[in-house]
């Protein structure tokens, strides 16, 4: 079973993350963390196979969470899930390594697009 | 500003919002028909823009319609109580949605604030560029754009 890290400062938005992968079909372990800062500590932990982060957080944000993480040797598949989708953040995640960036608001049918081929 | 960014812009990213993340279906947001209703007991939630350009994003409503929506954000029944800290983290992170779909449309990137909510919004120099009058199933909910480019002075 696929383990998966859901990072967002929304306790909300966590669930909602975690209510669209089920739907989208994805019965995946998952662990969930408020901030950047935890992410890591998580990470360092027990590395999951996949995180789904939010960009913008308290304390430490995803941009700098993916850095944090490459900088430290984790390669782990790394997404995005955020409220801004805009051309230059696009290029900022993909530049840092990330795999994917879903927009906010987003359906089951747009996680299983994005992560589908990342999966195959 | 406003021409870069019309109102049916902003009405459809509030509608695919919705449609997404709320009802699972389009229909349920629709203009207000008639004079907009004053809002009582009113609760608003905001992000703000910054850089380039700067500006806020924000929406309106009536408390019970803010609970409504938070119950029907997180997949919850209809008589379930919604805590306080539930009802800011849904209402906030609908206009973190918003603003965030907003700031993408604009020319110039900055960066967006964390969402705050509270009963009344803290005033602002920025010119409002869209007021729409919305209606969520039927219950008056407002969603306002302010925006302005900052000068290479640095200036609003």
């Amino acid at each position: 079973m696929i383990r998966v890290l859901v990072v967002d400062d929304s306790r909300v938005m966590r669930q909602i993350v975690i209510r669209t992968l089920r739907q989208a079909g994805y019965d995946w372990e998952v662990r969930e963390a408020g901030n950047g800062v935890e992410a890591f500590a998580a990470v360092q932990a027990d590395e999951p196979d996949v995180v789904l982060s939010d960009w913008n957080m308290p304390e430490m944000g995803g941009l700098d969470l993916l850095k944090t993480l490459r900088a430290n040797g984790f390669e782990t598949p790394f997404g995005f899930v955020t409220s801004e989708g805009s051309p230059q953040m696009r290029e900022q995640a993909a530049e840092a390594g990330a795999l994917f960036l879903i927009a906010k608001p987003f359906t089951p049918e747009g996680f299983r697009e994005v992560i589908e081929p990342v999966l195959a | 500003m406003s021409t870069i960014m019309d109102y049916g812009s902003v009405y459809e990213i509030a509608q695919a919002v919705f449609a997404a993340m709320i009802d699972g279906d389009e229909g349920l947001l629709l203009p207000w028909d008639g004079d907009p209703p004053v809002i009582d007991d009113p609760v608003v939630s905001w992000v703000e823009v910054e850089g380039p350009i700067v500006g806020r994003a924000a929406l309106t409503t009536s408390r019970d319609t803010a609970h409504a929506l938070a119950r029907a954000l997180m997949g919850m029944g209809a008589d379930e109580p919604v805590s306080d800290d539930d009802l800011v983290d849904a209402f906030g992170e609908i206009a973190n949605v918003v603003g965030g779909n907003v700031k993408a449309l604009l020319p110039d990137q900055g960066t967006l604030s964390m969402p705050q909510v509270a009963t009344e919004l803290p005033p602002t120099d920025y010119p409002m560029v869209h007021e729409l009058h919305l209606a969520w199933r039927g219950d008056p909910l407002d969603v306002v754009i302010w925006l302005n480019r900052v000068n290479p002075e640095g200036e609003i």
